[in-house]
């Protein structure tokens, strides 16, 4: 039984990093029906900006004084260098190609994956980055079950950006240019919706939300390196598609789903397997509803 | 002067810049091949920087080799995986190389020797340690680092003995290398009367092993036995299990040693065993390689030594054959007897030169001499 609650925690944990990062690909595709195969990439960069920062802090010696004041910064600063790059991704690679074929743009997006994912192996070398390894180590022991700081850290902020995306898409103006957009840019854009902005801005919010996820994987596993994005970014694409690609809840389900079914794969069956579970369930799901979980009504709620 | 010497000697200027380009433009090609990315670019990376280091201190010990002005590297990137690995071997062919140092994965290195065999080119792997590699018959073979099926006895006795361990859970990810080591050390220690309690596996690349670690604190065994590829998912697989809270003592193998293990681990570290082939950093023939290798290249690590010994190896038969022929270096490298910065360096029949593996503990962020087979514990 402990070993059981023990693995519902670490699935929670592994499945809430997995749904951060499939908004981003579910955003995306819901706007302008591309998966950006380059979005592990910003879940690296992420990653790497944050121990940059969390280095410098812990340098000067403010992690010992304002370790949370710190810590917010550097989610700051990644999430803000992550939108930034994801808009400029956009501008410079899939905008110009938007009126051609799709597979074009995607084509391009895998171009910028690997260009992305070498300029970081260039840029910061091929060794892993340490993260400083004194935050929040240790947690709350319950008998045999432990629950570590860093998991309800990473719980906690996963829920409220999930809270935050939904009220954001749901009851604000800017969600619903979004999601105006989505169903129709000819027809937005003639009640003055700048579809070229809402689509910068999507990109923007998925990227941030993806590089939060990076720093937590970094804080969390104590390490980055730069072909980080790779095998998550597969996992989070699959979640999407499991929850129904272009809508909101649907990844963030699909996300906890792939985590779960990994974790308990792995922990009762075998470890070897435990990709193949994951892919087993995508595949059987897709296999009886298409669409994915939550994708019926996909042009009504769909960003 | 008159005009018909004036010419001689002229004619004489043209002829000779012809004549330097004729004897010095000859320059001797060796290949190398590594991952130099994907998941285990940075053991790649070490090896190559060794070879490089090994070049650059033969130039100046042992001066040029007759008939080349240069030595010239061609760093191949395997990517540990087979097909890259032959499609390298392919490559390093085309250039007509004399040598290639490599590869680093076993599943690379096998695949990719049979190539190279076919165009008699000798390999010098200085980190494959499955038995395969050498147990094939290929003539033109050699191995720098230990054998597994060393390495798995070692590792054993060292358990039994040392740890006085009954009960192990063992952990692989599946590579040519990690699976074959942890078959080996199963084996041995069953045979040595140990409980192998669980033969678990990861997947090449994951960051999350809570899944498993679980299942380790569930069955609480003496030793947890981590045979993986590289000091990256060993880093992260201590990290978790000390946060998860389990005691068992952790033991691991060669490609582990790697100075950024303690560096990612950090305190996690701290108290892990691993096996290793022992090397003294006291011998002159190691400290003239750590003098060149550390400033380029920081903290000397898992096969760097063994890269830059084969590279020496290599170089000193081409010298002593003074020819290319693949039969004549391969005459003059069995004929080798020196000291190595890793070893004393002599190679058997089958292309082996012998395994002298010990267990290392990490005490403080260094890799210290723990336990040696004939001695037992090294103060």
């Amino acid at each position: 039984m402990d070993s059981f609650i023990q693995q519902l925690i670490n699935g929670i944990t592994l499945g809430g990093i997995y749904a951060l990062i499939a908004l981003g690909y579910t955003m995306v595709y819901g706007v302008i029906q591309l998966i950006n195969f380059a979005h592990g990439e910003f879940f690296a960069a992420g990653g790497y900006v944050g121990v940059i920062f969390l280095s410098f802090f812990t340098g000067l010696g403010y992690m010992e004084s304002y370790p949370v004041l710190c810590l917010t910064a550097s989610f700051l600063l990644a999430m803000g260098y992550c939108a930034y790059l994801a808009v400029g991704v956009e501008k410079i690679a899939y905008k110009p190609l938007r009126k051609e074929a799709r597979l074009a743009v995607l084509l391009s997006a895998l171009g910028v994956s690997i260009f992305l994912s070498n300029g970081l192996m260039l840029t910061q070398g091929v060794y892993d980055k340490a993260y400083p390894s004194e935050l929040f180590q240790g947690g709350f022991h319950f008998g045999n079950v432990t629950v570590g700081y860093l998991q309800i850290l990473i719980v906690s902020l996963t829920a409220t950006l999930l809270v935050a995306l939904n009220l954001l898409v749901f009851k604000t103006k800017i969600g619903m240019a979004m999601r105006a957009t989505a169903q129709d840019k000819t027809m937005s854009a003639l009640v003055a919706i700048g579809s070229n902005r809402i689509i910068s801005l999507t990109f923007a919010i998925g990227a941030g939300l993806a590089a939060a996820a990076g720093i937590m994987v970094g804080l969390y596993y104590g390490s980055v390196r730069y072909d980080m994005g790779f095998v998550p970014g597969i996992k989070a694409f699959s979640a999407a598609v499991l929850g129904g690609i272009g809508n909101i809840t649907g990844a963030m389900l699909g996300g906890l789903i792939i985590g779960m079914v990994e974790i308990f794969g792995a922990g009762y069956i075998s470890g070897e397997y435990k990709d193949v579970f994951a892919f087993i369930i995508l595949i059987a799901v897709l296999y009886f509803k298409p669409t994915g979980i939550m994708g019926e009504n996909i042009d009504d709620t769909r960003v | 002067m008159s005009k018909r010497s004036l010419s001689t000697v002229l004619m004489g200027m043209l002829v000779i810049p012809f004549m330097i380009s004729m004897v010095s433009a000859e320059t001797l090609k060796i290949g190398s091949m590594s991952p130099l990315t994907g998941p285990y670019a940075s053991d790649g990376t070490d090896i190559k920087n060794g070879v490089l280091t090994a070049i650059e201190v033969f130039e100046q010990t042992e001066g040029p080799i007759p008939g080349y002005d240069k030595i010239e590297l061609f760093p191949q990137d395997t990517v540990c995986d087979p097909r890259q690995a032959v499609a390298a071997a392919n490559k390093l062919i085309n250039l007509k190389v004399v040598g290639v140092i490599g590869a680093y994965c076993s599943s690379s290195t096998i695949p990719s020797s049979e190539t190279l065999d076919e165009a008699n080119i000798i390999m010098i792997t200085p980190a494959s340690t499955n038995e395969q590699v050498t147990d094939r018959g290929l003539p033109y073979m050699f191995r720098m680092c230990g054998r597994d099926d060393d390495q798995a006895p070692a590792a054993a006795r060292f358990m039994k003995e040392s740890l006085n361990a009954k009960t192990i859970f063992i952990v692989d990810d599946k590579t040519t290398y990690s699976q074959g080591l942890a078959d080996g050390v199963s084996k041995n220690a069953k045979a040595l009367g140990m409980d192998v309690v669980t033969h678990d596996h990861v997947n090449q690349g994951d960051k999350d092993f809570s899944a498993v670690l679980t299942k380790v604190k569930a069955a609480n065994p003496d030793i947890f036995y981590m045979s993986l590829q590289g000091y990256s998912p060993a880093a992260l697989m201590c990290i978790q299990a000390k946060r998860m809270g389990i005691t068992s003592q952790i033991v691991t193998q060669d490609a582990t040693f790697q100075p950024k293990f303690m560096e990612v681990a950090k305190d996690a570290a701290e108290g892990v065993y691993l096996t290793y082939g022992f090397t003294d950093p006291t011998t002159p023939e190691y400290k003239a390689f750590e003098e060149k290798y550390v400033p380029k290249y920081g903290k000397i690590a898992a096969y760097a030594t063994y890269a830059y010994d084969s590279t020496i190896a290599l170089l000193k038969a081409i010298k002593a054959a003074g020819s290319t022929d693949p039969d004549k270096i391969k005459a003059e490298l069995m004929k080798l007897d020196f000291n190595g910065a890793s070893k004393h360096v002599k190679f058997k029949e089958n292309g082996d030169s012998g395994s002298s593996y010990i267990a290392f503990k990490v005490v403080n962020g260094e890799f210290v001499p723990y336990w040696d087979p004939e001695k037992g514990l090294i103060k």
